[in-house]
This record gives structure tokens, sequence and C-alpha cells, in this order.
């Protein structure tokens, strides 16, 4: 198995024939489609259609599994957001009144479109984190000549957030080692309690930055100065080439966007009140 | 001989500490030679190390005072990342050194840096990678190869650039003693093939002392012994009474010599002392 940023993909995949810059390029645009899409129904095939690129690039799919509380989690805040916390609109039509709290229509409706709005985007997200590693962001942003130094930066983030992960087993183990173990003790105690983390974890953090401060000195790099002007040889992108499927790819997720925009501004598609499934809610709900 | 390394009364205090982490030190280090340094812990051997690659006090907060020159120029008056060019440090603990994301890009990350050409990159990636063995984990991340070939990655990734000045502090503290050995079998193929400066900051003499020309010993920020390796052995006592313990077949050589059953040169490694031993016998 290949370990990617969140996950694993197995050793053969079809993905790894695809160019890293294809995958950014699909994150960035595809990501942008529920943006001008209102109705669920298309925000659920997307997801749909993701999920199957996931399967044929043979994502580990038992890894998503994680992602179920989390979108529940998110649901539930859309949600309440706007029915217990929506406000009082006369102007909407009320379906139900439960101990001093409005429940509208419209604001059902909006918070479910939003919600299928919120999840595609995650979904993107998440294809593209379970089958790219580090390596395919840095080849991916170099190969459009993203300065090396943002780049650089980027990955670091994801190499830290990585490590502060690590560091946190390490003192959760440290201190359980010594017979601190919050399991089984209440929320709030265990809140409180996270302080004996945070406390070694800063610690750490802060020496791991040191060290890594030295190790980019040591190798003769710097952020300002001569030596940071000089011309990269880009070495990794040599292993790199486009394909023509790389191409055809490319076009494919910028023409489907264009297209997006032309039936959503030209000829008013993916619109709310086209909804099928809101639709059926709207009847369920009378 | 050119001298690599010179320093003159060169004491440095960190900031916010009471005592100097380095008092009056006086050190000169010839061109092409292996030095081994010695001592306890908190002797000041990692500040001379610093000190050395310009992270002191580029990097550090302190108070100054001496010369540190390399190859006769002061570490100040090297511009940012000149200095790293001729001089490299591996550090003892290998993650903390990692900044890349595959151990490829980690032994690139530095010749990048110092703007060499594809063509070079790949002529020195394929040289470093077979001198270290390295050449099967290219595409692993650093981070999930054993604590050995850490080690290893961190110092190809030093050698690569081609440092004339290779500075290892504590290069095998964290490793087993077969990835030690592999740890010092590629030093040693430095020290007889390529025409590198070698400095070694090391607890374990076992495989260092048959490597080094010379030998230093710090203990409370000073160098308190600087010797060819031989004669630095003959001071046995004062060794072991700043706390550290000579190779075994030197140990017994000098314990032969207390007793009054030895005179001569101590050995430096198991061979030497078995053929000295079988000339005894004998």
């Amino acid at each position: 198995m290949n370990k990617t940023l969140l996950g694993y993909v197995p050793d053969e995949s079809p993905i790894y024939a695809v160019h890293p810059f294809v995958k950014l390029f699909f994150l960035l645009i595809v990501s942008l489609f529920p943006m001008f899409v209102t109705a669920p129904d298309w925000n659920i095939g997307l997801m749909v259609v993701i999920i199957i690129f996931m399967w044929i690039s043979r994502v580990n799919m038992s890894t998503l599994k994680i992602y179920i509380p989390v979108a529940i989690s998110m649901g539930t805040i859309i949600f309440l957001s706007y029915t217990v916390m929506g406000g009082t609109h006369p102007e909407f039509e009320l379906l139900a009144r439960v101990a001093g709290v409005n429940f509208y229509w419209e604001r059902i409706r909006d918070a479910l479109v939003v919600y299928f709005r919120v999840l595609p985007m995650i979904f993107t997200m998440v294809f593209f984190l379970s089958t790219s590693r580090e390596r395919d962001v840095i080849v991916a942003m170099r190969s459009i000549k993203v300065p090396f130094v943002v780049t650089y930066v980027f990955a670091m983030s994801l190499r830290s957030a990585g490590m502060v992960l690590e560091d946190f087993h390490i003192v959760r183990q440290a201190e359980q080692a010594r017979g601190f173990d919050p399991a089984g003790k209440s929320l709030p105690y265990k809140i409180r309690q996270y302080v004996m983390y945070m406390i070694p974890l800063f610690a750490l953090s802060l020496r791991r930055s040191e060290e890594f401060t030295n190790a980019l000195v040591a190798r003769g790099y710097a952020f300002t100065g001569e030596i940071s002007k000089v011309k990269r040889a880009d070495y990794i992108l040599t292993h790199y080439s486009y394909k023509y499927f790389d191409y055809i790819f490319i076009a494919i997720i910028g023409l489907a966007f264009v297209a997006l925009l032309v039936f959503r501004y030209g000829f008013g598609y993916f619109q709310v009140d086209q909804s099928w499934l809101i639709g059926l809610l709207r009847e369920a709900v009378s | 001989m050119t001298s690599v390394i010179e320093i003159k009364d060169y004491t440095w205090r960190y900031l916010h500490t009471e005592s100097p982490a380095l008092n009056s030190i006086n050190l000169t280090i010839e061109e092409g030679s292996f030095v081994g340094i010695i001592g306890p812990n908190g002797a000041g051997k990692t500040t001379l190390a610093y000190s050395v690659d310009g992270l002191i006090p580029g990097q550090y907060n302190g108070i100054k005072k001496g010369t540190v020159k390399i190859f006769g120029k002061e570490v100040e008056s090297y511009k940012k990342g000149e200095l790293q060019q001729v001089v490299g440090v591996v550090f003892s603990d290998p993650e903390a050194q990692f900044t890349a994301m595959t151990v490829e890009d980690e032994l690139v990350f530095g010749m990048e840096n110092i703007g060499l050409t594809i063509p070079e990159i790949r002529e020195r990636l394929e040289w470093v990678t077979e001198l270290t063995g390295l050449s099967d984990l290219l595409l692993k991340p650093p981070y999930e190869i054993s604590g050995g070939q850490k080690q290893r990655v961190a110092l190809a990734a030093v050698l690569a650039m081609k440092p004339k000045l290779l500075i290892l502090d504590e290069p095998t503290s964290m490793l087993d003693p077969v990835s030690r050995k592999k740890i010092f079998e590629v030093l040693k193929i430095l020290k007889t093939e390529e025409d590198n400066t070698i400095v070694v900051i090391e607890h374990s003499l076992e495989n260092l002392v048959p490597l080094a020309d010379q030998m230093i010993l710090m203990a409370d920020s000073e160098i308190i012994l600087q010797d060819r390796t031989k004669d630095f052995f003959k001071e046995s006592g004062l060794l072991l009474e700043k706390g550290v313990y000579p190779p075994g077949a030197l140990h017994f050589f000098h314990e032969l010599s207390n007793q009054g059953l030895y005179r001569g040169e101590y050995p430096l490694t198991v061979e030497q002392g078995k053929d000295l031993l079988r000339q005894l016998i004998q």
C-alpha cells in the first residue's frame, strides 16, 4: 500500500498514471461546481461520481467511514443554524412550532441546499488527499510555476500537521506511562486534563521548529538573500511528464465547468425549484 | 597543509545563561584530516559544531569572543547559504533533519539549494545512493524507514552537497551496533577515497578510533586534550577521570601498563590488540 495524505492506495492503481497537476486541477475546479448548483440532486450526483472515481483509484473505502461523524455533526450544525437559530420570518411558511421554535419550510430547504453544497466540496478534497502524496502536491504546484517558497511552505505545513499528531501520540503515551489516562472519565474532566497534553506538545513543537530551521540552514536554504534567488533545477519534475490523456482530463474538467456556467446562467438550470428531491420533500411535509 | 578550521580564543555564551558553553577554545584542523571529538554531555561539543557551521551566531543569540575561521574566512563574513556549501553537518537526531517527503527529495533538496543542474544532481544522486546503500529506498518517506537508514539518509543528503568539511554530531547515538558500523563504513570510504576533512563528535569510540588521525577531548566547555590518536590514548587516566572509556583493547593494555606488565604503544583496535597480545605471549 502507498501512503497518501489521508490514507492508503494500493501499489497498483490507475491514479498513478495521472499527472499530479490533473489531480490538483480536479480539486480546484470541481470543488467550485457546488457553488453554482443549488439543486441537491446534482450535488448528490457529483458525490456519486467522486465515489466512483475513488473506487476506480482503489482508495481504501473503509477509511471513508471516519467522515460519517463529521458529515452528521456538520449537518446538525447547519440544520440548527437555519432552524433553531434561524430567527422569526413571518413571510415564510410555518410548518411547526416546537417549544417556541418556529420551523419554516424555506429555512429547512435552505439548510438542505447548503448541506448538499458543502458535502461534495469535502468529497472532492477527500478524493484529492486520498490519492495524493505530499510530493504530488509539490510537483503539481511546481509544474505550474508556483514559486518554490510557496510550494515549500505549503508542503511543510502538510508535514507539520502529521508531526503534531505524531507528537501528540508520544505525549499521550508518556502521560499514560505515568498513570494519567482520561479514558472512561467525563468530558469536562477530559477537557480540563487536556492541558496535560497541550503543554508538552507546545514545548515539543517549539523544539521541532528550532531543529527544522537548523536543518534548513545546514542544507543551504534561506528564504531571503542571494541564495534564495538561485535557479532551482526542479529535479523531481523530471520523473513526471504529461501524457495525452492528462490533456484530455484537463480539457474535460475545464469544459465541464464552462458547460455548468452556461447551463446555470444561460438556461437557468440547477435551480432549487427544479430539484426533484426538494419537490419530494415539499410534498412530504405539506 | 591548509587550515580548514582555525579557532582562536573563542568563547561563546548563550543568552540568558551564566557560564559560557565554550570557553577560550583554540583549535586548528588541517585539510584532509579525520578528527574525533569526545567528551561528556554538556562539554560544548554540539555548540562547537554549530559554531563551525555558522548556526552560531546566525541562529542563536549569545555573546561571542574570539574568532572562528573556516577556510581562512571568518564565519560571519560568509553570505547566507555560502558557508553551508563548504561545511556539511549531520545531527544526532536524523528525523529532525528531514526537510522533504521522500528519500529522493531529501537527497536532492540540498543540491537544488546550491544551484546544481539536473545532470549534476542525477550524477551525484547515483554516487551517494550507491555509497550509502539507499538505492531501494528513494521513493519511501524518510519517516517510515529504520533508524539506521534514516541516519544514512541524513548523511547522504549532506554528502550529496559535497562539502569540503563534514561534521557529524553524534551520528550514531540513536543507532544499533550494526547500523553504527554501516555509518562508519561510509566514513571509511570517504576518508580513503575522497579528500574530505571529517570531524566526528561521538561517544562510541570502537568505530571512531580506528579512523581518526587526531582526537580531541572536551570537558567543561574547554578543550582538555588534543593529540594524534595513538598519543591521545596514552592519557587514559585523564580520559577515565573525565568519564570517557577508551575502546576495550586500548583499555586492556592501559591496565596491563598500570600493572607494569606492558610498555609500549596502545593498540587502537581489537585486531591490533590481538597481534600485540600474541607477541607478548610469544
